[in-house]
């Protein structure tokens, strides 16, 4: 006996939403395939990105007027990332000082990144998380590992997850395996690693995209032992990373070269672009940046030719195309849909894929939901009631009249 | 019964008529204060829909909350659109006004009297009666039932009576306070008797019958509504949203604001607090005024106005209107003035702090709220005033030298 018909009744009224494949290939694969909707590439399962969702953390660590590049280079890094997809939640930017509101600004609130001021890279939709002082090497670090005080908002945290791809983007005054924040402190190579070994071990990602653009940028990454890493940076030990121009208004250098270089790069990319790391990494041109970038991807399982620039610089929504089929039997599905009549089989897509809105029960018979049925009860219910005042009525007169 | 004064009340049906086919009517469609999520006609037209074309059970959702009488009433007879309704509307006011001046006329035990067309006005123009009317809202329904049940009880027939009683506790529940003093009512009789309180004068035996009769017809009624819904469900989503207070739309009423700034934690104690506080008025009422039930009823209507869970300016409004059947204790009423112009306040503000809330966001929940305030004040500063005049009565007039007070 159906003790509640109407909860029936609801739970097949969603089951007719059911989104169904028609595929001629019936065999059972493997249970969900990660189907990359917007790739031109058919690629094999084993070599796609398996992340799910982008952070960037892009770090300026030196202040003063004189290092506007470095805020610039942060600025631009920014801009670039939130183009290709990374929402502002998802974005760490420190900022160690503030060039667009300095006193020294000829262009206030601007911060540009090219000679000729065209660009304004600060105004307007901006988020800086953290800034001035709050870029401290204790801050970044609790940022990566996690371990902030309960009383850090939700805006200024790494809330990432083991599906997650990070991008950490550094620039300021290196040397050999330090990098100078703030002109107080510094930032070891070691202290990095050990942070991206515990963000490791606590699963807080899933493959890090490194890009430093200091003085000896490459000894920076030369310390990680952790998997999943692909580091890159501006110069080799002994050698410097150069500026690339001043702007004659802002009366200071305004881009690093190697930075400008990967931004000139990133120019030509947008969100459906499948050009590959390796693609990136082949540009690098040490005369153009005047000085020899390095890559480091013994860390890094996935071919550079086959790991895509939006995988790291992009935020783009992969769509997970899980197949099924709604077939009679026992169900092993979740409770939203468990009933005795309908079961969601996911099965893997052929190579055709059309999309149908189908009713998934239609032998389902529920006399309830009949419209004859319903007709009734309610002509039912109404002569229950017409009834009563009938007879309330009559037994009123016959009052009245004996 | 001789229809005096016939001209002057369809004249005044007909003002009505006309008043709701006015592009009125589209400022004041699902308004809040005129139709509350129990009797806005836009969820009924859902849920009727939903029942009709589609077969779904309209109770598994939280908008429709009408008794299945209503949806079974609306899906068969009725046509659930726009025109006929508003036809059908002010019929059941001209048919509430029909029933109170008669009510009047039990009471004063006359068949004509000179107060018939003033008392017909006071309801038909009453603002509080006849925008929920043009409005559509159910609660025009429910104050024609109630205004039913208190004429069959006045003219003595009791299966009428408790058969409206029972239809109307179908729409509505806290109208079952309304029970006690309706049975006192149909065992002795409608004239006033304010001026001579005395015991009640039947046994209360009596009322055990009447009570087996009205609780036949609910569950009779209970079966309709069971076969109309197809299943229980819908008991939680009528009934149970006054005592559960799932929906927390605003309303002329005062519980709604409480109930969004309570703590999670305290929701069940307060539900039952303001649930037994409606009860709790019903007996010490009804012992008061035994010599006169009607007017007991008349104070309980007030009540059930001014803290019913989810109540539309009707409520009120029927108390309001139903203060003209009792000339007797006006000059007895110490404030009518401040009530009066505390109410006119109040129908001031509750559209415009309404509007300034909701419609142009420059106000925010507390100034609707604080207008509430004023109207339950206004409503409470009336039923005081009614039951101090009341009773007030009975003790008759001022002697020189002596000056009567409340202890």
């Amino acid at each position: 006996m159906r003790l509640h018909p109407f909860t029936f009744s609801f739970l097949v009224f969603f089951l007719r939403i059911v989104f169904i494949v028609k595929s001629a290939d019936t065999d059972r694969a493997e249970k969900f395939a990660v189907h990359r909707s917007l790739s031109h590439h058919a690629p094999a399962v084993a070599f796609e990105s398996a992340h799910t969702n982008n952070w960037a953390v892009l770090v300026c660590a030196s202040r003063y007027w004189f290092n506007y590049r470095h805020m610039a280079n942060a600025l631009g890094m920014y801009r670039t990332v939130k183009r290709l997809g990374i929402p502002d939640s998802n974005i760490i930017l420190m900022l160690a000082d503030d060039a667009a509101c300095n006193s020294r600004n000829h262009f206030p609130g601007c911060v540009f990144a090219n000679r000729g001021h065209a660009l304004d890279l600060y105004g307007e939709s901006i988020e800086v998380d953290y800034r001035g002082y709050e870029v401290t090497v204790e801050n970044f670090l609790r940022l990566l590992t996690g371990r902030v005080e309960p009383s850090m908002p939700r805006s200024k945290r790494l809330l990432t997850d083991d599906r997650s791809n990070i991008f950490v983007y550094m620039t300021g005054h290196g040397g050999d395996e330090f990098l100078k924040f703030q002109d107080s402190e510094e930032i070891s190579a070691f202290d990095i690693a050990d942070a991206f070994e515990q963000m490791w071990q606590k699963k807080r990602y899933n493959e890090i995209l490194f890009m430093i653009d200091t003085c000896q940028a490459n000894t920076m990454f030369s310390k990680f032992y952790s998997p999943n890493i692909l580091a890159t940076g501006s110069s080799q030990i002994h050698e410097n990373s150069y500026s690339y121009e001043n702007d004659d208004d802002v009366g200071v250098s305004v881009i690093d070269s190697y930075t400008h270089f990967v931004l000139d790069y990133l120019e030509g990319i947008n969100k459906t672009s499948t050009a590959s790391m390796e693609d990136l990494f082949a540009k690098y041109d040490p005369v153009a940046i005047r000085s020899h970038p390095g890559v480091r991807s013994d860390l890094f399982h996935r071919p550079l030719e086959q790991t895509l620039i939006t995988d790291f610089f992009g935020g783009v929504a992969h769509a997970e195309v899980m197949t099924a089929r709604v077939t009679e039997g026992h169900t092993n599905a979740p409770s939203l849909l468990d009933s005795p009549f309908a079961e969601i089989d996911p099965i893997n897509e052929g190579s055709g894929h059309e999309y149908e809105l189908v009713e998934a029960l239609p032998a389902l018979a529920d006399w309830t939901r009949d419209p004859l049925t319903i007709t009734l009860r309610a002509w039912g219910s109404l002569s229950v009631m017409g009834a009563l005042v009938a007879w309330v009525t009559l037994k009123s007169r016959w009052q009245r009249s004996s | 019964m001789v229809h005096a004064h016939a001209h002057e009340f369809a004249f005044a049906v007909v003002i009505r008529v006309l008043l709701a086919f006015s592009p009125l009517e589209s400022f004041l469609q699902d308004d809040n204060q005129l139709s509350s999520s129990l009797t806005s006609y836009s969820r009924l037209l859902e849920g009727v829909y939903l029942f009709r074309q589609h077969g779904i059970d309209p109770y598994t959702g939280g908008t429709f909350r009408h008794s299945p009488l209503l949806l079974s009433l609306f899906s068969t007879v009725i046509p659930a659109t726009r025109i006929p309704p508003k036809l059908l509307w002010t019929f059941f006011d001209a048919v509430s006004a029909w029933a109170l001046v008669n009510i009047w006329r039990s009471r004063s035990n006359t068949r004509k009297h000179e107060r018939d067309l003033r008392i017909a006005a006071i309801y038909l123009i009453n603002p509080y009666i006849f925008l929920p009317c043009l409005a559509l809202s159910t609660s025009t329904i429910e104050t024609t039932l109630q205004l039913l049940v208190l004429l069959f009880a006045s003219w003595g027939q009791s299966s009428p009576s408790l058969l409206a009683l029972a239809l109307l506790v179908h729409l509505s529940l806290p109208a079952i306070l309304l029970l006690l003093p309706v049975l006192l009512l149909l065992l002795s009789d409608p004239l006033s008797h304010l001026a001579s309180p005395r015991p009640f004068p039947q046994r209360l035996g009596k009322c055990i019958l009447l009570f087996v009769e009205f609780a036949i017809f609910f569950v009779a009624l209970l079966f309709a509504s069971t076969l109309a819904a197809g299943g229980w469900s819908w008991m939680r989503n009528t009934w149970g949203a006054g005592i559960l207070l799932p929906d927390l739309t605003p309303n002329p009423g005062l519980w709604w604001y409480f109930f969004t700034e309570i703590f999670d934690h305290f929701r069940p104690f307060f539900l039952a607090v303001f649930s037994l506080h409606l009860s709790v008025y019903v007996v010490p009422l009804c012992i008061k005024f035994q010599h006169d039930p009607l007017y007991a009823g008349f104070l309980l209507l007030g009540i059930l106005g001014t803290f019913k869970p989810y109540p539309t300016l009707s409520d009120p409004g029927l108390f309001l209107s139903l203060i003209s059947l009792f000339p007797e204790t006006y000059r007895y009423l110490r404030y009518p003035m401040v009530t009066t112009l505390l109410h006119l306040h109040a129908l001031l503000l509750l559209p415009l702090f309404h509007h300034l809330w909701i419609g142009t966001g420059t106000g925010n929940a507390n100034f609707f709220y604080a207008s509430t305030l004023v109207f339950g004040l206004a409503n409470g500063g009336a039923l005081l005033d009614c039951t101090w005049a009341g009773l007030r009565v009975a003790i008759g007039e001022e002697k020189d030298g002596w000056v009567v007070t409340q202890e």
